[in-house]
């Protein structure tokens, strides 16, 4: 037929699931050649495969979109709930891991000395880089809702600017988290309080810069005029996903660096 | 309660039940009366009293505890890797 009578997105073929399969197969079978053949040759090509599959195939989501107008009302909410479909499952991710933090902790074995912290390690002060962490992360998060509503009134400027300032703000998350990892008095191979501070911190850290680069890829977007004041998804899944990185924090912030301390 | 802790220990036949560690993983119920027994001595040997009553947290742990656990532990307190507050 000439044109389809219904609104939703019956997607062109595309090669990008196919490479994105072979990208995973490639980095995890790479990863068990790395740990007991020590090369690391199929892990990169994996890796590799995987952001050259990211970029095109949300190049080409773009493109479908906002260039080709195939994201109306109904595959606009097919959409939405994708992405709160993904958060939630996140979600679960990290309650995962705080399962085993609480595990380990509100229970600590004879081997800890039956307490928590375990003896022998000393804890970072919650009210030191930690508290200082949990101002930039929810200045961020005042930001981004900045961003949003300059989005929404047309105000080019302003938005580029907030976007900007998040964005600013998630690195400088990301760099004093760094500096913390380096100076910590303990590693990840410190018992049981090294494996759930660092696993879930460490998750948390990579959660942080994917979210700043989702930021990142919307300022681009926005300063190309891919944004509407009416229609912005992709900013909005953005800041979504940027306040569940805040609130994991706050979680992880009550748990780990303060109760846990 | 009204026996004195001599009197207890005398008549010690095995650990009573502990109302603090109720459940069937009784873990906690060994390692404290560990420490417990530890510290008891600590204290009273601090200010030169008679560590007698100490006793019944021995007899508690020799009771409760698997023996490979009280000699790591004794071990471990011997050369000062124990990790529990004594």
């Amino acid at each position: 037929m000439a044109h389809q009578a219904h609104a939703y997105h019956m997607v062109d073929p595309s090669p990008w699931p196919l490479t994105g399969a072979v990208a995973a197969l490639l980095m995890t079978s790479g990863l068990a050649i790395w740990f007991h053949y020590n090369s690391i040759v199929l892990m990169t090509l994996g890796t590799v495969l995987l952001l050259l599959t990211m970029y095109q195939w949300w190049r080409d989501i773009v493109r479908e979109g906002t260039f080709q107008g195939h994201h109306t009302p109904p595959v606009q909410k097919g959409l939405r709930y994708g992405m709160i479909l993904f958060i939630t499952s996140e979600v679960f991710f990290f309650l995962g891991f705080f399962w085993a933090f609480y595990h380990s902790s509100l229970a600590p074995t004879p081997e800890l000395g039956g307490c928590w912290p375990p003896t022998g390690i000393t804890t970072l002060d919650p009210f030191e880089v930690p508290l200082l962490n949990t101002a930039v992360l929810l200045a961020s998060g005042v930001t981004v809702t900045w961003a949003h509503h300059s989005i929404m009134e047309g105000e080019r400027k302003q938005a580029i600017q907030s976007l900007t300032l998040t964005i600013l703000l998630g690195f400088y998350f990301t760099f004093l988290q760094g500096m913390e990892y380096y100076e910590a008095p303990f590693t990840i191979a410190d018992g049981v309080y090294g494996s759930t501070f660092f696993v879930a911190t460490g998750f948390h850290g990579l959660h942080v810069i994917i979210g700043s680069t989702f930021l990142a890829v919307c300022l681009l977007r926005q300063i190309q005029y891919h944004f509407t004041s009416e229609h912005h998804f992709g900013f909005e899944a953005a800041a979504w996903y940027w306040h569940f990185v805040d609130v994991v924090w706050l979680f992880l912030y009550i748990s780990i660096y303060w109760w846990g301390s | 309660m009204s026996e004195t802790i001599e009197e207890k220990i005398k008549s010690y036949r095995t650990a009573p039940f502990d109302a603090r560690f109720p459940n069937t993983n009784q873990t906690r119920n060994c390692f404290q009366n560990y420490l417990d027994y530890h510290r008891c001595n600590k204290a009273l040997s601090a200010t030169d009293q008679d560590v007698a009553p100490c006793d019944w947290y021995q007899r508690v742990y020799k009771s409760l505890c698997p023996m490979s656990w009280v000699s790591k532990w004794d071990e471990a307190i011997e050369s000062g890797s124990f990790p529990g507050k004594i």
